[in-house]
C-alpha cells in the first residue's frame, strides 16, 4: 500500500506541473464573469485585484488538481480492491475445482460414458442401469464434501456401482470376491475412503494386466475395531506401464485423512511384501 | 481400406466397430486387446489403418507402434489422457477421445483415405521398404517419413536417427533396419552408419582409398574403404 501511494504521488508530480496549462482553458469563462465586474473596482484597487484575482485563480487550479488526483486515487484503489477480490474469488474457485477434479476420475469418468454408449444399441436395459450407476456414483462423489463419516454399508453401496461400471469396461479380466462381516455395516468410516482405495486396487493391479486379476474385500469386526483388507493381483514388474506412478501414492492422501479424522487409533498401510498380491489394510475404531 | 483395431475394453472395440460400419470402404480384418496380441497380428494381416487405444496393459499403444514391422496409418483413440493428448496436439497426430464423436470419426478417416490417396501404391502393397518410422523422444513423439532421415547411427542395440533438429533414439538395431530401407535412397557408408544419398553436399577423397561425405547441414561421414568402392559405383551410374 505505501508503494503504491509513493508511486502515486511520483507520478502526480509531473502531472501538476503540467495539468494548470491544460486546465487553464477551462477557466477562461469564470475569468469572463471577473473581468465584467473587474474594471469598476479596478479603478480604486486595481494593483491588489489583480494579484487576488491571479492568486485565486491559481488556488482554484490548484484545488481542482487535488480533487482530481484524489478521486483518481480513490478511483485506482477502489478498482485494486476489487481485483484483488475478484482474484481471491478466482482461487477459491480454483482450488474447489482441483478437489472436485480429483475427486472424479475422469478416465473412469469418460471410458464409462464410452461403455454406455456402446450399450444403448445392444443391451438398452444395461444401458439404463449402467446410466443409474454412473449418476448415484458421481452424486456420491460431489457430495462427498458435505458428510466426513458414512456407515461401512453406504459406502460399500457405493463401490458396488463402481466395481458395476468397472466391470463393463474390463469383462471378464476382473473378479470380484466379497467377503463383508454383518456386524461391520454400521461402523461410520470417512466417506470415500473405501473407494479410493479400491480404485486404486484395480487401476495398480486389474487395469495393467492383459489377462485379468483378481480384487477381493473384507470386512470385519476385531476388538472394537473395523478391519477391511483390500487386495489385488499385482502385475509383474514387466507388465507395469504406468511408470510414473507408484503402487502407493495414490492412497497418501487417504491416510493422511484417516490420521487428521482419528489420529494414531486408525490406519491405511499398503502391504507389498508378497510378490503376486497387494493388499490395502484399513484400521478404523468402532467408536467413532 | 483394411483397418485394424485395437482396444483393450471389449466395449469399446464394439462401439467403434458400430461406428466405422457408416464407412462401407472401411475394413475391418481384426481386433486386439493389448500389444502383446496386437503386434504380431498387425504385421501378419498388414492393415492400412490403426485404431490404438493408448493406456492397455502390458504396454501403451506407443510401445506397441515402437515394436512393429509394418507401421499402418494410425488414429489414437483415448478416454483420457493429458500427456498423450499434449503430445498429439504438439505433433498434430490424428486423435479420437472417447466417447468418440461420429463427425470426428468421419473427419479421421476421410484424412486416412486422402492420405492413402495421395501416397504411391507401393507403399500399401508391400510391408518389406519401410516409408515411416514412429519415434518417442521423452514426450514427443513422431511419424518420421524416412525419406527425411539423413544419418542413423548406430549406438550399441539402438539407433540414433537424425532428423530435422532432433535426434531421438529408435529402440532396434541398425542391422534390422538396413534390410528394410529403400537401397535406392539409403546407403551403409562405414559400420556404425547409414546415410541418405539425397542429404549428400560433397565427396572428397580421402587416404587408404576411403571417401570423406559431407552430408547437408552436417555432420562429415567416412566411408569405408570396403564401401567406398561399391560408393562410387553408385554414384558413376
Amino acid at each position: 500500500m505505501p508503494r503504491i501511494a509513493v508511486a502515486s504521488l511520483l507520478l502526480a508530480l509531473p502531472l501538476g506541473l503540467v495539468s494548470p496549462f491544460t486546465l487553464i482553458s477551462s477557466l477562461q469563462s469564470s475569468e469572463s464573469l471577473i473581468q465584467e465586474v473587474a474594471p469598476r473596482i479596478q479603478l480604486h484597487f486595481g494593483p491588489f485585484i489583480r494579484f487576488v484575482h491571479q492568486w485565486a485563480n491559481w488556488a482554484t487550479l490548484f484545488a481542482l488538481w487535488l480533487v482530481i488526483y484524489f478521486v483518481a486515487l480513490s478511483i485506482r484503489r477502489r478498482r485494486d480492491a476489487e481485483l484483488r477480490q475478484s482474484e481471491l474469488t478466482r482461487a477459491l474457485q480454483l482450488a474447489e475445482l482441483r478437489l472436485l477434479k480429483s475427486q472424479l476420475n475422469p478416465h473412469f469418468l469418460f471410458n464409462s460414458l464410452n461403455s454406455v454408449r456402446a450399450l444403448i444399441a445392444d443391451d438398452p436395459a444395461g444401458a439404463q442401469k449402467a446410466v443409474t450407476q454412473l449418476a448415484r456414483t458421481l452424486r456420491y462423489t460431489l457430495s462427498a464434501g458435505r458428510e466426513e463419516l458414512v456407515p461401512l454399508a453406504r459406502e460399500l453401496e457405493i463401490v458396488e456401482d463402481y466395481l458395476a461400471l468397472e466391470s463393463l469396461r474390463f469383462g471378464e479380466r476382473l473378479r470380484v470376491e466379497r467377503d463383508l462381516a454383518p456386524e461391520a455395516m454400521a461402523v461410520r468410516v470417512p466417506v470415500m475412503l473405501l473407494q479410493t482405495v479400491v480404485e486404486n486396487a484395480i487401476k495398480h493391479g486389474i487395469a495393467e494386466l492383459p489377462a485379468g486379476g483378481d480384487l477381493r474385500i473384507v470386512a470385519g469386526l476385531e476388538g472394537g475395531t473395523l478391519h477391511i483388507d483390500v487386495e489385488n493381483t499385482r502385475p509383474q514388474k514387466t507388465e507395469r506401464v504406468f511408470r510414473s506412478e507408484g503402487e502407493g501414492v495414490g492412497l497418501d492422501n487417504a491416510a493422511e485423512r484417516l490420521r487428521l479424522l482419528f489420529g494414531a487409533k486408525a490406519n491405511l498401510h499398503l502391504d507389498l511384501s508378497r510378490v503376486e498380491v497387494a493388499v490395502a489394510r484399513i484400521r478404523i475404531p468402532e467408536t467413532a | 481400406m483394411r483397418a485394424m483395431i485395437v482396444d483393450d475394453e471389449p466395449l469399446a472395440r464394439r462401439e467403434l466397430r458400430r461406428l466405422l460400419a457408416e464407412f462401407a470402404w472401411i475394413e475391418i480384418v481384426g481386433e486386439a486387446a493389448n500389444v502383446g496380441e496386437a503386434a504380431p497380428l498387425i504385421d501378419r494381416l498388414l492393415p492400412e489403418l490403426l485404431f490404438l487405444d493408448i493406456q492397455m496393459p502390458g504396454g501403451t499403444g506407443f510401445d506397441l507402434l515402437e515394436r512393429l514391422e509394418h507401421l499402418p496409418r494410425v488414429v489414437f483413440t483415448t478416454a483420457y489422457d493429458k500427456h498423450a493428448v499434449r503430445a498429439f496436439e504438439v505433433n498434430a497426430l490424428d486423435y479420437l477421445l472417447k466417447p468418440i464423436e461420429p463427425e470426428r470419426l468421419a473427419a479421421a478417416v476421410a484424412r486416412a483415405q486422402a492420405a492413402a490417396a495421395s501416397a504411391p501404391a507401393a507403399v500399401a502393397s508391400s510391408g518389406t521398404i519401410l516409408e515411416r518410422l514412429f519415434l518417442r523422444d521423452g514426450e514427443r513423439c513422431w511419424f518420421v517419413p524416412l525419406r527425411e532421415v539423413k544419418l542413423f547411427t548406430a549406438e550399441g542395440n539402438y539407433v540414433r536417427i537424425s532428423w530435422d533438429k532432433i535426434h531421438p533414439l529408435l529402440g532396434r538395431p541398425l542391422s534390422s533396419l538396413e534390410s528394410r530401407l529403400d537401397s535406392k535412397r539409403f546407403f551403409r557408408a562405414n559400420r556404425q552408419q547409414i546415410i541418405n544419398l539425397e542429404y549428400i553436399e560433397s565427396v572428397d577423397l580421402g587416404v587408404n582409398g576411403r571417401l570423406h561425405v559431407q552430408l547437408r547441414g552436417g555432420p562429415e561421414v567416412q566411408v569405408s574403404r570396403r564401401q567406398a568402392r561399391l560408393f562410387r559405383q553408385l554414384a558413376s551410374v
